[in-house]
């Protein structure tokens, strides 16, 4: 009787231990731009919903100039807590007031957040185990937006990368008639997002990135995985949006983008 | 014995009455007695001061002395029975012999026949011994009742058994004819699923005897035989079906024995058991899939073991009708979230579901997918009756209850109670209590009662398991093997919120709990019916880990939803439904039909025509109309009789005027000379069930013949009221001797005498 009670509490305990650390807490980084960046007074409250950022390990070099930068960080976190504010204003949808990095690993953990943002892959340089990991996550259900790179070089390395992720799948230019754009609002007229550098040069474009581009990739269902924003800078533009620099029409199109791509996300 | 102590056979005693033949009245003898115990004890304790007779012992002489004066006195007063005894030559004796296939069965002494050994006891004398006292008239019994002259012209051929409906007939003649008893002679193997109370009732009115004679081992040596199979009568295409199949055996405890399901030659499912204790009925339950749509002889059998004495009773064959509709679910959630996402990628996978959403995306806009048109539910949840019956069930998710107006909420309720749909409410930060449906008009449809308070809905980590119920559920099974299912569950990772739904109401079955880490346990899926429909409440909003973090190849999560909409759905009757009592007929052309009719709103439909189309084997093909029932309304019945044995199909149309209002399709299938392989041990509970009923006995065929005697005391036919004196029984004498010797022996041994 006693060695049964020690064994249900052994299984208890395993239980347990696999809940609690199965999920890894709300953790904050130091970004590239941003240190100590004040946490909002409920960050530590609970939601249905957050938008997780993808760490990854980043070439130093693609454009012949070596920086160092942690690429994965860019605009962090200042355009995630303001994405959130404003998915939270606008939609139904009841998120977190702050993001959730997440890692390809090989942990569990990233299976605990579907909704993945990775930010400048134009840089980014995936090992195989991590190219794996991303197709399984995708292929359960994940979804993951990409944004922020610019151009044909980093478009190569951004699709070398994916290229390990997918193989055999194409990279498509979406229609104007697909549900991503009218989730919410109808979006059939878009235009080239900037980056902050358009408040300082007028210049919407970055390197040869002159059109933008909206392209993504469909699983086997005809639902959209991987959508891929670019020669545009999303990211500048939530980040930027309480800049009064910076042009409101721009910050409310990223707005509206992000909202249909996570309400895509939520419903397919 | 009994006869050579009471002087009389038992059936005197059992069916006469006691009576007093004295003329003295009955209070003189109570008198009597009195005096004799008063004065016999006045006269013991005057003895009893000499010292060896004092205390008990006195008593003991006195209640001696008592009894032997009583008994002497009770026989002055003339004890006897009144009987009703048939009077002699003016009655007739129905004799009914079992002549069915079952009695062909060489298991009597001597590997004789059931029939032959019925051919002996009549021809030993008991035959004879009737026909010295009464008219005897011989009947043979088998799906119906048949006069003979000669026993010899027992063939055993008869495909069935009906004794209810022989013994029916035999009523039927004495109403015209004194028959003042029946013996059956019979193995009791019944296939009309036993004697019907109404029958029983009528012959005990008649106050005829059945004397029943048993043949036929009561056990088989050797043999397994399925008693029951239940499958549903109908399915979706491709969902799980359990076979639920019973079966006894005699002569294989402990051994293994192989189950199988088969469809058209196919094997659909396949166990290995071990047999239980011999008699022992046993009950195993295999699961298969439904297949494509289309009717489906569903085969179930047991492997034969060697040296079983019959293998015919190791097939049995079911019906299933997979219905080719494809049920419309609609799904209304309040927040775009991952349980939405995932529940509609599961069902997805579902190609027999059709899953419609509502989405509150924003405050003021909603999404919606899975429409038919592009007008479908542009407004929202319906608000027309019309609109929302043409769903088959509802799911509810994070939406608090105002939301929907009170009439959407009375709508919803009337979906369940009167079209008779599913509705499944998911756990979420706006659902049940915290959404505030404890105060809508729908409250009554939740299976639970749910908690007064807010904040029911946490975000903590838990685990899940199945309860006992679960365990068994095929909305729960994610595999074939009940044990490795348990496990299953157990090892399905946590979902990180879950809502206290309170307390399941009396009535409703839950299968899945919670076990938060904070500790505790609370009901996660909890289901029940209610009116026509029934609902269900699975208090999550986070199983979509179930899917997220199990590999690629695990289907858990797409099992778990798909398998619990289909239970939502599978039972939604449609405007006509279409049913039998029987949906096999055993030996037996009759088949009744019942539809029911409802109109557009789903309320009965009593001024409709409905017509049955039915097509059965070798091309035939007939048209009925069915009549209104006059009790129920909005239901249709007809009787038609089957041509001859196969599979059936009927379509039932339903019509007001014009407007047609649905059809339905059923099957069903005759089957003879099928049931006569089935249970063909005697049945010796039904042949003394039917005797004690009626006032007969049963006897073995070794006692058979004292039913030339007992056969006289009956009430029925032509009878005169006969006294029997009971005060020269031999069983008085002895008790009179007995009470004197005993207190003889009781003076010696104290040395009193």
């Amino acid at each position: 009787m006693r060695l049964r009670s020690l064994l249900w509490l052994f299984l208890g305990a395993i239980a347990g231990w696999r809940v609690l650390w199965a999920q890894k807490p709300f953790k904050a980084y130091v970004g590239a731009e941003y240190e100590n960046f004040v946490l909002p007074p409920d960050w530590q409250k609970p939601a249905e919903w957050t938008r997780a950022r993808l760490i990854y390990p980043s070439f130093f070099s693609v454009h012949g100039i070596r920086d160092g930068y942690h690429r994965w960080t860019i605009d962090y976190p200042r355009s995630d807590r303001h994405l959130l504010q404003g998915i939270r204003r606008l939609t139904r949808i009841d998120t977190r007031s702050v993001e959730q990095v997440v890692d390809l690993d090989g942990e569990d953990d990233v299976y605990n957040w579907p909704s993945l943002y990775a930010v400048e892959v134009g840089y980014w340089n995936l090992t195989d185990q991590q190219a794996t990991q991303l197709r399984e996550f995708l292929l359960r259900g994940g979804f993951l937006m990409v944004d922020d790179f610019h151009g044909t070089i980093e478009w190569n390395n951004f699709v070398a990368g994916i290229n390990k992720v997918f193989p055999d799948r194409e990279i498509v230019d979406l229609d104007n008639k697909d549900p991503i754009f009218h989730v919410i609002y109808d979006l059939d007229d878009r235009f080239q997002v900037p980056g902050m550098q358009y408040v300082f040069t007028r210049s919407l474009f970055e390197y040869d990135g002159f059109q933008a581009k909206w392209r993504g990739i469909y699983d086997d269902k005809g639902r959209l995985m991987v959508v891929i924003c670019h020669n545009m800078d999303l990211g500048d533009a939530w980040e930027n949006s309480d800049d009064p620099r910076y042009p409101e029409k721009f910050a409310s199109l990223a707005y509206r983008i992000a909202v249909n791509y996570w309400a895509y996300d939520l419903t397919h | 014995m009994f006869e050579l102590l009471f002087k009389y056979p038992q059936a005197v005693f059992s069916r006469g009455t006691f009576v007093l033949l004295g003329n003295w009245p009955l209070w003189v003898l109570a008198l009597a007695i009195l005096a004799a115990a008063g004065g016999l004890g006045l006269l013991v304790w005057k003895r009893a001061s000499s010292g060896r007779m004092a205390g008990v012992r006195s008593v003991a002489v006195w209640l001696l002395q008592t009894l032997l004066a009583s008994v002497l006195l009770l026989m002055l007063w003339h004890p006897a029975l009144s009987v009703a005894t048939l009077r002699p030559q003016q009655n007739i004796v129905a004799v009914v012999v079992d002549d069915s296939a079952s009695m062909a069965q060489p298991d009597e002494a001597g590997g004789v026949t059931r029939r032959a050994a019925a051919v002996n006891v009549l021809n030993s004398g008991l035959l004879n011994a009737l026909k010295d006292k009464f008219q005897v008239r011989l009947y043979k019994l088998g799906d119906h009742l048949d006069r003979f002259d000669k026993l010899d012209q027992l063939t055993s051929s008869i495909p069935a058994t009906h004794i209810g409906d022989g013994l029916k007939q035999v009523i039927a003649d004495a109403a015209s004819l004194p028959i003042g008893a029946v013996v059956l002679a019979s193995d009791g193997a019944d296939n009309s699923g036993g004697v019907d109370l109404e029958t029983i009732s009528e012959i005990r009115r008649q106050r005829i005897p059945i004397h029943t004679i048993g043949f036929g081992q009561e056990h088989a040596a050797k043999d397994v035989e399925i008693s029951d199979v239940q499958v549903p009568a109908r399915a979706l295409p491709d969902s799980r079906l359990s076979a639920i199949v019973s079966f006894h055996q005699n002569g294989y405890a402990g051994d293994k024995a192989k189950l199988t399901v088969k469809e058209g030659g196919k094997i659909l499912a396949q166990q290995m058991v071990t047999l239980k204790k011999d008699g022992q009925e046993q009950t195993e339950t295999l699961l298969f899939n439904a297949g494509t749509a289309g009717v489906k002889s569903v085969e179930t059998s047991i492997e034969p073991l060697v040296g079983e004495e019959s293998t015919k009773n190791n097939l049995v064959t079911r019906l299933v009708n997979v219905d080719a509709r494809k049920p419309r679910i609609l799904y209304l959630e309040g927040e775009p979230r991952w349980e939405f996402k995932f529940l509609r990628r599961a069902v997805e996978e579902d190609r027999t579901i059709d899953l419609v959403s509502i989405l509150r995306t924003t405050q003021n806009k909603i999404y919606r997918q899975g429409i038919a048109n592009p007008d479908e539910l542009k407004d929202g949840f319906p608000t027309k009756v019309e609109e929302l019956f043409a769903f088959d069930g509802i799911i509810i998710g994070s939406v608090d209850a105002p939301y929907l107006t009170p009439g959407q909420q009375t709508l919803l309720k009337d979906f369940v109670d009167r079209r008779g749909g599913g509705l499944l409410f998911l756990g979420g930060k706006d659902a049940l209590s915290d959404g505030g449906w404890k105060q809508s008009a729908d409250v009554e449809l939740l299976p639970t009662i749910l908690p007064d308070r807010k904040n029911t809905f946490v975000r903590v980590g838990a685990t899940v398991e199945l309860t006992a119920p679960g365990r068994d559920s095929l909305i729960t099974r994610l595999e074939e093997d009940p044990a490795k299912n348990v496990e299953r569950w157990l090892k399905l990772p946590y979902v990180m919120n879950f809502q206290d739904a309170g307390q399941p109401k009396p009535g409703a079955v839950v299968l899945v709990d919670a076990k938060p880490t904070t500790g505790g346990r609370v009901p996660l899926l909890i289901t029940q019916n209610f009116g026509r429909g029934r609902t269900a409440i699975f208090a999550t909003g986070g199983s979509w880990r179930w899917q997220m973090l199990q590999p690629l190849a695990d289907k858990s999560h797409e099992m778990f939803y798909q398998q619990l909409l289909r239970w939502l759905v599978s039972d939604t009757p449609r405007k006509v439904t279409t049913s039998t009592p029987k949906p096999l007929i055993s030996d037996d052309s009759h088949v009744s039909l019942r539809a029911e009719v409802r109109d557009r709103t789903y309320l009965p439909a009593s001024d409709a025509k409905a017509e049955a189309h039915i097509l059965g084997p070798d091309g035939i093909a007939e048209s009925i109309e069915m009549r209104p029932d006059p009790i129920e309304s909005g239901v249709y019945t007809a009787d038609w009789t089957t041509p001859k044995p196969g599979s059936y199909l009927v379509e039932v149309t339903a019509s007001r005027g014009t407007e047609e209002l649905g059809r339905d399709t059923m099957t069903f299938r005759r089957e003879d000379g099928v049931a006569e392989n089935f249970r063909i041990q005697q049945d010796r509970e039904l042949l003394e069930k039917l005797s004690s009923e009626t006032g007969g006995r049963y006897y073995t065929p070794q006692d058979a013949q004292k039913l030339g005697k007992d056969i006289s005391y009956s009430e029925a036919g032509i009878t005169v009221r006969e006294t029997r004196d009971l005060w020269d029984m031999p069983i008085i004498f002895l008790v009179l001797l007995s009470l004197r010797a005993g207190e003889w022996l009781l003076r010696r041994k104290w040395g009193v005498i």
